[in-house]
């Protein structure tokens, strides 16, 4: 047996690799460039795709290549290139301005992903052990991923990187489904990331407009809007 | 045995005796200036004899108690020498004794000077009323005790009662301490009532057998009273506000020993009178330990009051010490008795060490003030021509109260480190996280420490003088020296010898956990500190110290080997080109911790104020006014809102107030019906 | 006892004579990044021994502590550098101390470096000593979370056996506690040691300045101790860096061969890192001074991480 036919390389390489997309969600809190934001989504996705093709590969399971490969393509190339453009288009600044500083943002991301530990613990207390067992303990980073992404919608101004934060939330989602059930059916995958290209779509719109509107894309100016 | 309490009765008695002739020749005026070096005679003396009979509490470990009979129900004057008494009558002693041999030039030359006879007597009380406390064997004689301590200490506080800000300090510490009494009142009546006997040893895991609500409410109550004497945040505000007000020995004392009282009841409740307390009572301990620690090496960090820097390190080392216990309470919850003492050694040790470090800075600070009559560091600077065996001494306090090698501040802080470190493998789930946190924190506030006092010692004894009075500064009297050397020379051997001191500790554990510690720590023939077992981590500041000195000799060797013997030329510093170097240029410590200020501004909120006045451009100002302050934040959202409620409280409850004394007679006799219906219903 | 000397004495002889030479290394190969010349490899050596043999000037508002300083920061740096594993996992005084007393000998000579900056009265010292305590105490908790990390995978504090813990586990560098704590360590050593984007070690320029400013006032053969125990300082976070994540070598026997070995993967290993650091040097900008703390909390979140992933994939981190 080669090393690459090893269940324990893959086990090792898969939590290697979740650890670095806990990595790229922490540094996109800590950056304050937009663009530098994209990329470190764009990796992310693209590991995230490696993750699944993984278990897919130990798992035979033909049907999670489907969904890393749509990973990839939509939110590893296609989403960031959408987002790029915007922000080329519409020429805003670099820097995003969060509500709370950086270096208390970043703590309590740490804080969050130490809740993420707490609350999956009791999910994990029955460890499934070989192939079957192959990504199961990434379900922490999962939660994780997806309440430092609500964390950073709550912690940012403009619209366009809150964006960012809701689709990094949802690889944080993808992360959960095939870490716990080797993917949802193929449907409301592709569901998902239909809906999610679409709402990227339209939010692009909206941002394009609430800008042309209020010459400015905090939508802390939203307010204005209420009765 | 007979002769420890022998000795333990002659030091309470000279310490009575003492107060009694100093307060009697305050009134006779011609002897009272000449009374006051007969005292602290008296006092060291005292002083020796309860170190005498705390070594021998240490070595023969009884429980046999020793009381006067009251005549008064449930009153018994019983007093106690166990271990955990010994130890901290020891740290009393200690820290008595340099003090009384600190104050003879003290109070001859000092501000307290003017009533020496009264301060002397004063003294006396307070170091009887600590020996009681620390001793006591009874509730409600202890809590007599503890009262005694309270009024000397706090009349000891403001005996320069003419300054505003001395009376507030004053004010603002007997109330937080009534208040803390009264919690500890309600607390220990609930575990005394659940042993039916007031009596310490009666109540010996006592806590156990209370039910788990009682008994966590008893506990809450006991640690927050005594977390008021031992300054933990956020009941901390009294701290920083009334030790800089008192004369420097007694800042000294308050800083040193008083505080630790605290502590002492902390450590009677949860080791003695509860044998097991749930996981979250640690928790409670280990986070309020680590919050005070940083919080108060924070705040202090950003005093330029020589005496409140201080005050603020004292609840800085409060935490760490916590730390020390929160680990060996939550290691006895999860059933690790040899940890638990590791960890509990740990905090009692630091507890030594910070009362002797502190008493020597702040001893050190009363020469600084003594010398200059300010305790703005901002008006010191070059004291260390001018006084040299203070700053020395200041130095040597100043490097083991930072934590480095090789004084005992390293030592006690090396083993509050492994405590934490054993936490991760010996607990579960939030737990293991919490103690790898907690030690990276103090890690953190370790550090701070050590840059506050660069901060202390650069500014204060380091380059030009800042002010005429700083420039006139001289060397203090030989007592004061001799006080403040005998402190630094304990720094120093506790830090060498810990490995020697440490059995000290076992009668203690023993007593608490059923198992000794020096075992578990000391090894290669006393050399070695080790951390449990020797493959889990070894140090030895001996040894340390000993390679520090050889290898501070390769410098000297190559300079022989290369260097040309030049001539050394003393020239002026570089002053950018101005005409000068003047004290003017000099950093000062506002700049100093400037930059902390800058990145901890969320929590500090620091205001700031310029005021420019210029004649012809604004970049050639004639003068510049200006003022930096940080927000007080727990006087202002906790303390604030607090004092607001009780004032709308009190204003409803004047509607009870009527003036008219028929309505005053009837709420005595309303009250006295209710009385006996409750007593003969209840 | 007489063996025990004889190393003590070889590995005080290794940190003082290679340490010049890392930091030569460093400098020649950032110029060539640069497309520069550059400085000699063996400049450092040279720096040392010119200074040694020159005369120096004493602040007339300076005390004794001005010329302590250089000798304790020294003997503390150099007796830190005794205790860490170089060539051997067995470091020859290990037993005296381990990783907390290494951290806290260097502090005690930061102390007392901050003192000296303070001594002379002028106010470029006073900024780099103010600088300099700051971030090495907002650097100290990612440092002490990430040592506690990699000492918790060994079950110990003492730097010999927790390389002697990493030595059998080639692979377990791949394990996300490990590279995690590395991450966090690899920002650490840039803040510690002066280096961009922290500080910049070439500038002269106040507004910029840290370690330099602190020592302006030095000259002469006190100025070449100061700078040979920054060398030192670098050489023994760098090793420690290397050795307790990557402990290739240290198991080699004591058979002349297998020691020449253990050298050359040693001195690889420093100059890959080395490369690290200066690759790094040159892609960056220096930081303004409030933006180093983001850094230090990202390292000191990564250092968390490292910790909570020892138990957050179920034991396989």
């Amino acid at each position: 047996m080669f090393f690459w036919q090893d269940p324990q390389f893959g086990d090792r390489m898969i939590t290697l690799m979740a650890a670095l997309v806990l990595v790229l969600q922490i540094m996109m809190v800590s950056q304050r460039r937009v663009v530098t934001n994209i990329r470190a989504f764009a990796v992310q996705s693209c590991l995230l795709a490696c993750i699944a093709s993984t278990i897919a590969y130990f798992n035979r399971a033909p049907h999670l290549y489907i969904a890393a490969a749509l990973m990839l393509g939509l939110k590893g190339i296609v989403l960031p290139e959408i987002l790029r453009r915007l922000v080329a288009r519409i020429g805003i600044r670099q820097e995003i301005e969060p509500f709370v500083n950086v270096p208390v943002s970043v703590i309590i991301s740490g804080l969050l992903t130490l809740l993420a530990y707490v609350v999956s613990e009791p999910l994990q207390s029955s460890p499934v052990t070989g192939v079957a067992g192959l990504g199961r303990n990434t379900l922490p980073v999962a939660i994780g991923l997806f309440l430092i992404g609500f964390f950073m919608m709550i912690n940012r101004r403009k619209a366009l990187t809150q964006v960012l934060a809701l689709l990094s939330l949802e690889n944080g989602l993808f992360l959960a489904a095939i870490s716990l059930t080797y993917g949802m059916p193929m449907v409301v995958e592709l569901g998902i990331f239909f809906d999610v290209l679409v709402a990227v779509m339209i939010l692009a719109i909206l941002v394009y407009r609430i800008r042309e509107t209020f010459d400015s894309m905090d939508i802390s100016r939203l307010s204005r809007l209420k009765g | 045995m007979l002769l420890t309490h022998q000795l333990y009765a002659a030091g309470l008695l000279v310490f009575a005796l003492g107060a009694i002739t100093g307060a009697a020749c305050h009134f006779w005026a011609r002897t009272a200036s000449r009374i006051s070096t007969f005292l602290c005679g008296a006092a060291l003396v005292g002083a020796l004899l309860e170190a005498g009979a705390s070594i021998g509490g240490l070595l023969h470990s009884s429980d046999v108690a020793w009381a006067i009979p009251s005549g008064i129900p449930y009153i018994a004057y019983s007093v106690r020498l166990d271990p955990l008494s010994s130890f901290f009558l020891l740290a009393l002693s200690l820290l008595a004794g340099a003090v009384a041999v600190y104050s003879v030039g003290y109070l001859k030359h000092g501000p307290a000077g003017k009533n020496p006879a009264l301060s002397g007597s004063l003294l006396h009380a307070m170091l009887a009323g600590l020996t009681l406390v620390f001793t006591a064997s009874d509730v409600v004689f202890f809590l007599i005790a503890w009262e005694i301590m309270v009024v000397t200490s706090y009349f000891l506080v403001v005996t320069n009662h003419e300054a505003a800000e001395t009376r507030r300090g004053g004010l603002l510490y007997i109330l937080m301490s009534r208040a803390g009494t009264g919690m500890l009142f309600v607390g220990l009546l609930l575990l005394a009532r659940a042993a039916g006997s007031t009596d310490f040893r009666a109540m010996h895991g006592i806590g156990d057998k209370l039910p788990a609500a009682t008994g966590g409410l008893a506990f809450l109550l006991l640690f927050l009273g005594f977390g008021v004497k031992a300054g933990i945040i956020p009941l901390h505000i009294w701290l920083p506000a009334a030790h800089p007000v008192a004369p420097s020995n007694i800042s000294a004392l308050m800083s040193g020993i008083v505080i630790k009282t605290g502590i002492y009841g902390l450590a009677r409740v949860s080791f003695d009178f509860y044998g097991a307390l749930p996981a979250w009572a640690g928790m409670l301990v280990l986070s309020i330990g680590v919050i005070s620690a940083l919080l108060g090496v924070l705040y202090a960090l950003m005093e330029h009051d020589l005496k409140r820097l201080l005050a603020y390190h004292s609840i800085e080392n409060i935490g760490i010490i916590l730390m020390g216990f929160g680990g060996a309470l939550l290691f006895r919850s999860f059933g690790h008795p040899v940890l638990a003492a590791i960890a509990l050694t740990a905090g009692l040790f630091h507890t030594l060490n910070h009362g002797l470090f502190k008493c020597l800075l702040f001893l050190g600070a009363g020469s600084v003030l003594h010398a200059t009559h300010t305790q703005n560091m901002e008006e010191m600077g070059g004291l260390i021509r001018r006084m040299p065996a203070t700053a020395l001494y200041f130095l040597i306090g100043a490097i083991a109260i930072s934590g480095l090698p090789p004084l005992n501040g390293f030592v006690s802080e090396w083993l509050t480190y492994q405590a934490m470190l054993a936490g991760f493998g010996a607990t579960t789930e939030l737990t293991r996280a919490a103690f790898p946190i907690a030690g990276a924190l103090l890690a953190l506030t370790a550090a701070l420490a050590a840059a506050c006092f660069v901060k202390a010692f650069g500014i204060t004894f380091l380059a030009l003088p800042r002010s005429s009075q700083a420039e006139a500064a001289q060397e203090v009297d030989l007592s004061m020296r001799a006080g403040m050397a005998s402190l630094a020379l304990a720094c120093v051997l506790l830090g060498l010898g810990a490995t020697w001191f440490l059995p000290v500790f076992d009668p203690i554990t023993q007593q608490a956990f059923g198992t000794g510690v020096s075992a578990s720590l000391v090894s290669g023939n006393g050399f070695l500190l080790m951390a449990g077992a020797p493959v889990r981590g070894t140090v030895s500041t001996l040894l340390l110290a000993c390679m520090l000195v050889a290898l501070s000799v390769v410098p000297l060797f190559l300079w022989r080997m290369w260097g040309r013997r030049e001539k050394r030329v003393t020239g002026p510093a570089w002053d950018c080109g101005q005409p000068g170097l003047t004290a003017d240029n000099e950093y000062t410590a506002t700049a100093f911790s400037k930059p902390l200020r800058m990145i901890f501004a969320a929590l500090f909120r620091p205001r700031r104020e310029i005021q420019a006045e210029f004649e012809v451009s604004p970049y050639y100002p004639t003068s510049i006014h200006f003022e930096s302050e940080i927000q007080p934040a727990f006087e202002r959202h906790f303390y604030d809102p607090l004092l607001q409620g009780i004032l709308r409280m009190a204003r409803s409850m004047k509607m009870v107030q009527a003036g008219s004394l028929h309505a005053y007679l009837a709420y005595i006799f309303i009250t006295l019906i209710l009385l006996l219906v409750f007593a003969v219903r209840g | 006892m007489i063996g025990q000397i004889a190393l003590v004495m070889v590995q005080a002889a290794l940190v003082l004579l290679f340490s010049p030479l890392i930091a030569g290394f460093g400098k020649t190969l950032k110029a060539r990044l640069q497309t520069r010349r550059g400085p000699a490899l063996l400049q450092p050596y040279r720096d040392l021994y010119k200074l040694l043999r020159k005369g120096m000037v004493i602040p007339e508002t300076a005390s004794w502590i001005f010329p302590a300083t250089p000798y304790v920061l020294f003997a503390a740096t150099l007796l830190a550098g005794l205790l860490i594993p170089t060539i051997s996992a067995q470091a020859p005084l290990s037993w005296i101390g381990g990783v907390l007393a290494v951290v806290y000998l260097l502090a005690l000579g930061r102390f007392f470096l901050a003192l000296g900056g303070l001594d002379a009265g002028s106010p470029f010292g006073g900024l780099g000593s103010s600088r300099e305590m700051t971030i090495s105490a907002i650097a100290e908790p990612a440092l002490m979370l990430a040592v506690f990390t990699v000492a918790l995978g060994a079950g110990s504090t003492n730097l010999s056996t927790m390389a002697q813990a990493a030595v059998g586990q080639s692979w377990r560098f791949l394990a996300p506690s490990q590279m995690l704590a590395f991450a966090a360590l690899f920002i650490v050593l840039i803040a510690e040691t002066g280096r961009i984007p922290v500080d910049n070690p070439a500038t002269h320029l106040e507004l910029t300045m840290t370690h330099e400013a602190m020592i302006l006032e030095y000259s002469g053969p006190y100025l070449a101790l100061i700078e040979w125990s920054a060398w030192m300082k670098q050489m023994i976070l760098m090793t420690l860096l290397m050795n307790v994540f990557f402990p290739y070598g240290l198991s080699a026997g004591g058979s002349a061969g297998a020691m020449l070995f253990s050298v050359i993967l040693f001195v690889a290993k420093l100059a890959i890192l080395a490369l690290a650091v200066v690759l790094v040097e040159t892609l960056n900008a220096k930081l303004r001074l409030f933006r180093v703390p983001e850094l230090l909390a990202v390292a000191f979140v990564l250092s968390a991480l490292a910790l909570i992933s020892t138990f957050l994939f179920g034991g396989r981190g």
